[in-house]
């Protein structure tokens, strides 16, 4: 699970497709040198030099080719704006892969994946990187959102084993959350229940944790934290979780982004 | 020995260049050496450590404001007896030039944590941070007494001999020059100024602070100014060296640095956004010299 060396890069934009209305896809130009990467692993953006915003954002790798590096880009605030406002030809400074541990190829060839909004970056990677290889795992995936313009359709076509959408209002798949949808399809046998792979808002993860984390044998999740360095250094992006009896603080960016779901100290991270 | 234009001496301890990185954004260096070529700069100060491991605050830590960043970490690092045994070997293997930062929470813990430094030769240069909160004194940081830090300076002094001593200074007291005399009356071979800013943030919409611990450190180019004016009172003060760091994000900002006085710089938060700047630094500054302070403070 352990990556290779980051780096820091200057990258081209090739194109920017609109997704939904408040988000894109941005492909770029894969610069050379820059490592192979796994599912779950994100590089870090700096978005302008003008200071404003300072910091880098952090993006799931949603997909790497030879030649590109894909990134899903939903609008949230003036960081994200800028990002998804990039036109061909732009260029971007980036830092990395990062993350010390990713989604690993499961061992059982089944998997549920648990995605929420853009947490379905990582599932995206996972599914076409796995898929070229000589063994297709079956892979389950549960997606959801608030509404049918902000679940990524065209994304998910074709990638998946099979795939049930659920939208808080009802707009497309089942009426509810992603973890309801998960209870009654667990009730119905009709997922594997050897590993469950999540990724999307906190509380999304956490009620997955209680309601239904019992279930599988495995519950890995990758999680989000706000980040200054990416790299593990200034400690700013900690999560706790449990080593046996012991509470330690552990960088989102470094040690994870994915963790063992059930070893998260869900009711100390606070926010 | 001669010395090259571009090196800076601070007590005993003669650095390549007047480049530091900033204790604490780095971690101990290593996070960053895919990065940045650690052997380049003139010396990393590595995040301060304390006689027993802290676990650092709770809730959230970081938050980014207009040109600046909150962090409240709360010191989390690995404690003297991991840092000692597994960071420091790979740096000086590594050959990188360190500043070791210290901190303690009280005058027992400091003299343990001096005494477990000292044993270690290779540690040539050691910065006293500050700014720990005292907890012998209600929390009050220990770098706003000037009669603790004489205290603390004068010990470290005793303790590290010929090792360079150097005084992390808060910038949040009413006269920090006075602070400074204190450390140069106790022995200090340098002044580091700035630490971060106390500042907060409320989310409007709850009505909370955001930060558990309400207050933060403020870092980053909105506390130039703040840096700036320390540099520049402090060295009209005291006569040793002054390492200045706070907001460092070009190599213009770091000129400025040095014109108000500065011997040295630290970059701290700009690495996060731009890895690069302290190499950039240190060829422009190979390339046209280090730049003259404005006055003389006698002249
Ligand atoms: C490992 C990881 C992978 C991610 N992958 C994706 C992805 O594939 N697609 C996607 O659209 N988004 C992804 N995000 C979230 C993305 O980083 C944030 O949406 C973005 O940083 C927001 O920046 P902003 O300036 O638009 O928001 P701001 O206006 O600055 O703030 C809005 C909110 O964004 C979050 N945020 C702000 N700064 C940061 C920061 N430095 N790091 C993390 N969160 C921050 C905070 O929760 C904040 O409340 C990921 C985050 C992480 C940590
Ligand atoms: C995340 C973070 C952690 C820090 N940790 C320490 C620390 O452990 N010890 C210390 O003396 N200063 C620490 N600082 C302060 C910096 O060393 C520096 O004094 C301050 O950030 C101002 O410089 P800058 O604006 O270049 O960052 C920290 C700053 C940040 C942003
Ligand atoms: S962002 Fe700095 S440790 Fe994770």
């Amino acid at each position: 699970m352990s990556a290779r060396a980051k780096g820091s890069f200057l990258v081209s934009v090739l194109r920017n497709d609109p997704l939904t209305p408040s988000s894109s896809i941005l492909v770029l130009d894969r610069p050379e040198g820059f490592p192979d990467a796994q599912p779950g692993q994100f590089i870090s953006v700096r978005l302008t030099d003008t200071l404003e915003p300072l910091l880098r954002r952090p993006y799931s790798i949603m997909d790497l080719t030879a030649d590109t590096l894909s990134l899903l880009v939903k609008v949230i605030g003036r960081g994200s704006a800028l990002l998804a406002s990039q036109k061909p030809g732009a260029s971007l400074d980036v830092i990395g892969p990062l993350g010390g541990t990713s989604f690993p190829y499961p061992a059982s060839g089944k998997v549920v994946f648990v995605a929420g909004g853009t947490g379905l970056a990582p599932f995206i990677f996972a599914a076409r990187s796995w898929r070229s290889g000589d063994a297709r795992p079956e892979i389950h995936l549960l997606y959801g959102a608030e509404a049918k313009d902000e679940l990524f359709l065209e994304l998910i076509a074709g990638e998946f084993t099979g795939a049930h959408l659920a939208t808080i209002d009802g707009s497309e798949g089942y009426c509810g959350d992603v973890v309801r949808l998960c209870e009654k399809l667990l009730a119905k046998g009709e997922l594997p229940v050897d590993h469950l792979y999540s990724c999307g808002p906190r509380g999304m993860v956490r009620a997955l944790v209680r309601q239904v984390g019992s279930r599988f044998a495995e519950h890995l999740t990758s999680l989000e934290a706000i980040m200054a360095c990416g790299v593990g250094a200034c400690r700013g992006c900690t999560v706790p979780v449990w080593e046996g009896e012991r509470m330690v603080n552990k960088a989102v960016c470094s040690d994870g982004t994915v963790f063992a779901a059930n070893a998260v100290a869900w009711e100390e991270w606070k926010e | 020995m001669t010395e090259r234009s571009s090196a800076v001496r601070i007590g005993p301890v003669v650095f390549d260049n007047p480049v530091f990185l900033a204790s604490g954004p780095a971690g101990y260096g290593l996070e960053y050496a895919d990065l940045i070529d650690l052997t380049r700069l003139g010396a990393v100060v590595t995040k301060t450590i304390t006689l027993q491991p802290r676990p650092g605050n709770t809730g959230r830590r970081l938050w980014e404001t207009r040109g600046g960043l909150l962090n409240s970490v709360g010191l989390e690092n690995v404690g003297a007896e991991i840092f000692l045994t597994e960071k420091l070997p790979s740096l000086i293997d590594g050959d990188v030039r360190l500043i070791v930062s210290i901190a303690a929470e009280g005058w027992e813990e400091f003299r343990q944590l001096l005494e477990m430094v000292a044993a270690r030769p290779e540690i040539e240069a050691v910065e006293i941070n500050l700014s720990c909160p005292n907890v012998e004194r209600g929390g009050m940081e220990i770098g706003a007494d000037p009669g603790r830090i004489e205290h603390y300076v004068k010990h470290a002094k005793d303790v590290l001999g010929e090792r360079a001593v150097l005084a992390k200074l808060t910038p949040n007291v009413r006269d920090v020059a006075r602070l400074a005399l204190a450390a140069e009356g106790a022995g200090a071979d340098g002044i580091t100024a700035i630490n971060t800013v106390v500042g907060m943030e409320m989310d409007a919409e709850s009505g909370r602070p955001i930060f558990e611990m309400v207050r933060a450190g403020l870092s980053g180019p909105a506390i130039l100014p703040i840096a700036l004016v320390a540099v520049w009172k402090i060295s009209r003060t005291v006569d040793i060296p002054i390492v200045g760091v706070g907001g460092i994000s070009s190599i213009e900002d770091a000129t400025k640095f040095f014109r108000a006085g500065a011997s040295a710089i630290q970059i701290g938060t700009a690495i996060f956004y731009d890895h690069g700047l302290p190499e950039r630094i240190i060829e422009a500054f190979e390339h046209s010299g280090i730049p003259k302070p404005f006055e003389k403070k006698d002249g």
